[in-house]
Parts: C-alpha cells; structure tokens; sequence
C-alpha cells in the first residue's frame, strides 16, 4: 500500500475531500513516516497554530495514527493511508447503504462520514438528521412508487409515521446489526504496528511470562499478542442485534395476510418504507435507544464485505435467470451477517498457497422462510416431475395445456400436485426449488455456491477465496484481452493451465501459427504480462543450449495492474483538479452564496449549459475512479 | 564491427530468438516511428445508473466536506520561511480588494475551525488538547485523563512539568543549532500567535510608521477582526466567519 503511487493517491483523496492544508501535512507524514509535533512543523514549513489544528481534524478522521509511548512525553503522527484510501470508496458505499436500509440510513452514514467519528449524543443535536428524516421519507416513497408501482400502503406509512426524531435510534441500530458501523476504541486510533509492539511489552512485563524462556516464550506472546489485539481493537455492535443470523427488523412475518407481503414484496428489507402499521409499532415499541456515549464510526471491513458479495451477486446475474439471482441474493445476504472481514490475513495469499475458506453455512430451511413467497421459483426450472414411465422411454413429458388430452396419466398426476400446492404450506417443494436454483449456481464455470450435509440438514456456503481468485482472473483476463486481442488471451489461459511451457510446447497446445503466437508474447512480454525463464543446460550457458521457459505469474501481474490503477486513479483526480483550475473564476462565481442553489434565476443561459457540461465532466472522472477503485477492491481487498 | 567474430551472412548468436522482427531473415526496421502516429483513444462508457447515484453521494459528502470547518487551503508560500496563516501574506493584489459582491463569495479558511462541535478528548493525545478547548488547563482533572498522569507519574514524580519545559529549551536548542530553518520557523510561530492575540494584521506597520494614517486600513475601517480570515477580504464585516 505504501508504494509511490498509492501515497499519491491518497494525498490527492485527503486533498480533494478536506483541501490543501491537510494533503500537504499528509503527504510529508508519509514521506518522513513517524514525525513529532515539532518536526512536523519543519518538515511542513507551516505554523504550529495551523498544523495543531489540521491535526486534531485528521485525527478526528482517522486520517493520521497517534501514539504516545508511556515512557516518553513524545506523540508520534504516522498517516493511515487506509483511511485516506477509503474516502475514494465512499459514494459506493452511501449507495449500498442507502440501497440495503434506505434514504434515511445512508444520510445518518453520510452524517457519520462527514463527522468522522461521531457520539451518539452529537447526532442526537443535529439538525440535519432530523428536517431531513420526513423529506427522505417522502423522497423514497416516490423511488417506491416508481420501481414497482406496488407500494400503495407506503404512502399511508408516511403521512403517519411517528416523529421522525424517534427514527434515529432505530436506523442507527440497523446499521450496527448490519455490522455497518462500529464502536470507537482507543486501539483505532494506533496503527498496527504500535498497538502490536504495545501489547508484547505489556505481555512480556505481565507475571506469567516470568518463568518462561526461548521459543515457548515467542509462541506464548504471539498467541496472546493476537488475542488481546482482537480484544482491543473490537468494536462489534452487533450483539444483542442480531437474533439467529439475521439482524433485528429485517425479518418480516410470513404468516401475516397474504396481500400485505404483496405490498411490500421490494421493499422486504427495507427499514422505512415497512409496508404494515402494526408491525412498525412492533419495531418501534421494543426500542431502547442507543447509548448515548457511544462514539461510532463507518465499518469499512464489513462494507468491503458486503461490496464483495455484490461483486458475486453481479457475477451470478450474468449467465444465470433472473430468480436465480434472487435467490443467491438472499443466500449471500444470509452470510453477510455473518462475516465480519473478507479474509483472515492481512495479505492476500499468493495464487496456489491459499487454502479453501468456506463462509458459514446457511440451512435450506432458513433460506426458504426469507425467500420471498411470491418469487416465482419454478418458472425458471425445468419440470421436475417426469413420471417414470415417459423417462424411461425417453420422452418428454409434455405440457398439458397444450395437449392435456392424449396423457390422462400425466394430467392427473400434475392436477393432483396443484391442490397439493395451493392446500398445504408447500415449504418442501419450494426448498426442493432454491435447492436447485442453488445447486445451478453451483456448477462450473464460477463455483458460485457449494452444498453440504451437516448432520442430515442441507445447508449451502460460498467458498470465499476461490471466487475472490476467480474476481481476479476475470479483471487480469479482461484487461488482457482488451490490451492484446483473444489471441493473447488463449496463449495466457493455456500458460494458466499448463505453467511454465516453452514455445514449441505452448505452440502446440494453442494451436497457433509460430507468427502469431511470437508476436503476442514479445507483446505482452514488453507489457510485462509474460516473461521468460532461462534452464541452461550446461555450465557454459550458451543461447543454444539452453531451455526457455515462458511462463505467467498472476501474483506478480496482479500487484503491477494495482500499482498501474492507483496511478490511473490519481490521474483521474489530477486531470480533476487541472480542469477545474481551469474553470476556477466561474466556478467560485457559482458557489457564491446567493447564486447556489438558484443557479437558474441568476446565471444566464450560457453559464448554465457550461455548468452543466462541467458536472458532466466532473461526474465521469470521479466515476471513472469509482470503476478504478473496483479494480483496486477485486485485486487487494477481496 | 565483428562480434563474436560472426561472419556477415550469420545470425549473431540468439538471433533464432528475437522478436523484433518477424522474419528472421529481413532487415531490421530502423525507420523513425512516426511523429503523431494515429491511435484510437478510447472512450469511457457512460455512467450506468447506479453508478452516478455514487458518484452524486460522493460529490455530496465531499461538497459537504468543503463546506464544514475543516476544509482549509494552503495559502501562498512565502520565501523560505514556509507558508504562513497571515491575512497579509496571502492577499491577492489584483482580485483581493474588498468589494461588494465580496461578501456572497465562499470564504477559504487557511486553519480549520476546531471549536464548534463536541470531541471525545481521549481519542485524542494530549499535547493536542490545548487546541481542542483553548481553556483546557491541564491541571484540571478531566475524564480520561487521570489514569494517565497516574501512569507516567509513577516514574517521574512531580518534577514532570519541568522536565517539560527543559525538554522543550532543549529541543529548541537543537533546533538552532540544526540550522537557521527551524529557528525562523520557530519565530514564525511566535509570530502568529502574537497575531491572533492582538487581533491586528498591520501592528508593524503601525509601529513604523507612526502616524494615523493607514493606507491598507482605509477600506475596512480597521472592524476586520480576525486575522486569520481567509484573504483578510471580509470587508462585509468581521461576523462573516460564523455564516458558513
């Protein structure tokens, strides 16, 4: 993370997000790592005053990491480039949110983020999250009424809602039983490093360590090292929100009236738009409202979780029917509850070196109560009932709508499984369905979901780090063949599958002219993207004699492709920053505080359509990092 | 020129693996490359709707950024003594003369406002905390704060405050010694607190020159109270600061 441009990056977010004066104190922490409050100010060439000041805002941040050793009066700064780097994540993030919990959640998050960390009691004050809790209301009311048309009984919601005030607590327990936000702790505000070397003193001064020695010794303090970091640095809310897996309010009844669920088929997750008045008095009565001193912050672990699982989810909706999806959506949602973090090591391990990492299990049983009732499941699936008969003569069964007459066999079997249907509660058949909708996902070529039998109980899991591989092989493939044609793409895949292979070999499996097959190495050699090994066979190491062996190292590539996105990201936002210097006189002309807002009464026509493209402009660069920042997300956080 | 001793018509050894050229045999194209060879530049895809709803949250919570009281430029560097938060370092000849429009342009802040919001003083260290509540005397005791003087008082006793002040010459000392730059920086500082004290950006000037008349003050009639606003341009009046 600490390269050049990765420190470029981050200077150029802090810069774009809070000015100036904090890239310049953040960049020089970087560069210098560990500085004083005076040396700092050297460093910087800025005035204490200032620098004092820029401190407090970034530590409030959690822009810049602290620490104080007990035994000297010093503070140390260090820049958390994390942090910094997360900033760039934080549209994606307000969106799922906002996607996930609704309008209100993503403005408290949004509230959060502009805070950097905040008490429960300070968000109690603001103004903001309260004016706005009845126009987010209504702003979503009108999104539901857009997407489906099926959400009449939202409108009655609003109009009578209780006070808005009251909406807070609830939301902000939401979002702590989602995992979205965490508690502040102490240890937050140390990078890694400090907090681990702070530990090992206290274990090594500590009296069980006294009559220990040598290697004993190092496995005791790692082992408790880990533990007490853990203990330190958890600043979990969910518990006590969370009740078998899922977050408190999520769950809605099933057993409620029938044109109640259809009402609110969309909005079954949502917070604020939900659907029936009882069952929001219900959520609001059992509602003891968050501890007042409680300091929260924005979970970016947990996020990249979720962020992750949409990644798989999109994956899903590529090449599998639409209800499919649905299905994996609420079996990934399931999990998500449940991971706190993408993986357990700090590094993603090397291609090859990473064992199987299953998520929790999901049981059929539970999956089928969330799943939507009305998702029509077995549209997408073939018939499933071929009586014996017409399989063994291979036939197909055919539908009796269309010629009922000629099978009375059939027919009546098939009337019978609908009063079956429409007589009991169905719940076998539906888990038999999503068992086959997952079980379609489940097949080459992504490995999307994975079924075991845990004690006689179906449950179904997500093998995490081979479709975290799977991500990344897809982004290397996909910047390959863009940069080299499908040419390259075959020889990279055969070399994939293969390994090290020398070129007649290499010719010989992709079945290549030698023209062709050359051309695209040198290529892609030059790109960095294959290289070759030289086995001498003898001492003398003689061209002639000796083996060449190309060969593709996707660890390799990979931390090259992240080096090359985090200078096209801060590329982006210099190219950003250029083109608004550009425009500096008019765009001040436009923040002026009696122009913003009625931009149409007071510039002329002109100004407006220049106002426009420039948005258009700005929107497309800062989305062009969202997309980078994907990429970023794919190769080294998942 | 012979190497290897090849003979003309031979390869140099390794040439059966170049790649330069694709046939082995022909010459080597060493023609300049063309000067503005034609490329297709290629083009972002348009934003898909999702994606500009993030990019709409990003530029909200970053508009928001800008418009809180952390946000803060650079100011303008001036010589080798660095950047400096006077108003009268950073006034611009041309654009910075008080006008009336003035008073609706966005102020730039060149130290971010601390105060106005609550903190949770042990997240912070305590070298900081002066900054945080300028009335914060360390002796009081605060929540938070005692285990830790107990903690460091075990070791040192209650010579603690004069350590730090020696500590503090001592440092200071150094400082010169290293080289003029930090010294300067030093009175750089004292400076500016002087500054935000006496509330006046033109003290020198008054000082030298003695008279009742002052050119730079003649516009703002001298109610420009804070020195550390911005350009110096809120000729509108000191109690813009707050507005925003």
């Amino acid at each position: 993370m600490a390269s050049q441009y990765a420190a470029e990056l981050c200077m150029l977010l802090v810069e774009d997000n809070f000015g100036e004066l904090f890239g310049r104190i953040f960049s020089t922490l970087h560069r210098y790592e560990r500085l004083t409050l005076q040396r700092l100010v050297g460093f910087t060439r800025l005035s204490e005053t200032r620098v004092r000041a820029a401190l407090v805002a970034m530590i409030q941040h959690h822009l810049v990491y602290h620490y104080t050793p007990l035994d000297e009066a010093v503070t140390y700064y260090s820049a958390n480039m994390q942090a910094a780097y997360h900033l760039a994540r934080s549209g994606k993030i307000l969106e799922h949110v906002e996607d996930r919990l609704g309008e209100y959640a993503a403005t408290v998050m949004s509230t959060i983020m502009y805070l950097g960390h905040a008490q429960v009691s300070h968000l109690d004050t603001l103004p903001e999250l309260r004016s706005k809790a009845s126009k987010a209301n209504g702003v979503h009311e009108e999104e539901g009424n857009l997407e489906g048309g099926e959400n009449g009984a939202n409108r009655t919601n609003g109009e009578h809602a209780p006070q808005h005030s009251a909406l807070l607590h609830p939301t902000l327990k939401a979002l702590a039983g989602h995992g979205y936000i965490v508690r502040v702790r102490e240890a937050h505000f140390q990078s890694y490093a400090d907090n681990v070397l702070d530990i090992e003193r206290v274990i090594r001064a500590g009296d069980s360590v006294q009559n220990m020695k040598g290697k004993k010794l190092e496995e005791y303090v790692t082992e408790k090292t880990v533990d007490m970091l853990r203990e330190r640095l958890d600043g979990d809310l969910t518990r006590g929100l969370v009740i078998n897996g899922v977050p408190r309010g999520v769950k809605r009844r099933h057993a409620n009236g029938v044109s109640e669920d259809l009402e609110n088929k969309r909005a079954r997750f949502d917070y604020d738009d939900a659907g029936g008045e009882d069952e929001e008095n219900e959520w609001f009565d059992d509602e003891i409202p968050m501890e007042s001193s409680l300091t929260v912050r924005v979970n970016y672990e947990k996020l990249d979780v979720a962020l992750r699982n949409r990644r798989f989810l999109e994956l899903a909706e590529r090449d599998a029917p639409p209800e499919t999806a649905q299905v994996y959506d609420y079996l990934l949602r399931r999990i998500e509850y449940q991971t706190t973090k993408c993986r357990d090591s700090a590094e993603i391990p090397r291609e090859g070196e990473e064992g199987e990492q299953y998520s929790v299990s999901i049981p059929l049983n539970a999956l089928s109560q969330d799943i939507d009732p009305y998702l029509d499941l077995a549209g997408s699936l073939g018939p499933t009932d071929t009586s014996p008969a017409n399989a063994r003569l291979g036939k197909r069964p055919f539908d009796h709508t269309i010629n009922g007459d000629h099978d009375h066999d059939h027919d009546h079997d098939h009337d019978h499984d609908h009063d079956h249907d429409n007589t009991n509660t169905n719940t076998n058949n539906r888990a038999y369905e999503i068992d086959q909708h997952l079980s379609l996902l489940a097949h080459a070529p992504f490995n999307l979901s994975s079924k075991r039998l845990n004690g006689g109980i179906i449950t179904w899991t997500v093998e995490f780090r081979h479709l975290a591989r799977k991500l990344r092989h897809l982004e290397l493939e996909r910047i390959i063949e863009s940069r080299y044609g499908d040419v390259a793409l075959r020889v990279i895949r055969v070399l994939q599958a293969k390994g090290k292979l020398d070129e007649k070999r290499l010719q010989e499996i992709s079945l290549l002219p030698f023209k062709d097959l050359r051309q695209v190495l040198a290529s892609m050699q030059t790109g960095g993207f294959v290289d070759l090994q030289e086995v001498p066979r003898d001492a003398q190491r003689q061209p002639s004699r000796t083996i060449f062996l190309w060969y593709y190292d996707p660890d390799r590539i990979r931390d090259s492709i992240l080096q090359d996105t985090y200078k096209g990201m801060s590329r982006c936002l210099q190219r950003l920053r250029f083109e608004r210097g550009r425009l500096k006189e008019f765009l001040e002309k436009t923040e002026r505080s009696d122009v913003k807002g009625n931009e149409e009464r007071y510039l002329s026509e002109g100004e407006l359509e220049r106002l426009r493209e420039w948005r258009a402009k700005e929107s497309l660069l800062i989305g062009e990092v969202a997309r980078l920042d994907d990429m970023v997300a794919v190769m080294r956080d998942y | 020129m012979s190497r290897f001793g090849a003979k003309k018509d031979r390869n140099l050894p390794g040439a059966e693996f170049t790649w330069d050229k694709t046939d082995p045999s022909g010459e080597a194209d060493t023609a300049p490359t063309p000067l503005f060879p034609k490329y297709a530049v290629p083009r972002a895809r348009a934003l898909s709707d999702r994606e500009q709803v993030q990019v709409n949250l990003y530029r909200t919570l970053r508009e928001r950024f800008h418009d809180g009281p952390y946000y803060a430029i650079l100011g303008v560097s001036s010589g080798p003594n660095g950047y400096t938060g006077s108003a009268k370092a950073n006034f611009d000849p041309f654009n910075g003369m008080p006008s009336y429009s003035g008073k609706y342009q966005k102020k730039k802040r060149l130290i971010p406002r601390v105060q106005g919001r609550p903190y949770v003083m042990k997240f912070f260290p305590r070298e900081l905390w002066s900054t945080i509540q300028p009335n914060f005397k360390p002796d009081a005791g605060l929540d938070g704060w005692m285990p830790q003087t107990f903690q460091s008082g075990i070791k040192r006793g209650f010579e603690e405050d004069e350590e730090d002040e020696e500590s503090l010459k001592r440092r200071r000392q150094a400082d010169e010694e290293e080289g003029g730059e930090m010294e300067a920086n030093v009175l750089e500082e004292d400076e500016d607190q002087e500054e935000e004290i006496v509330d006046d950006d033109f003290e020198d000037d008054d000082d030298e020159m003695g008279g009742d008349y002052n050119a730079e003050q003649y516009f703002d009639g001298g109610d420009d109270e804070y020195g550390d606003d911005g350009f110096g341009d809120g000729g509108g009046g000191g109690g813009d600061e707050d507005t925003y």
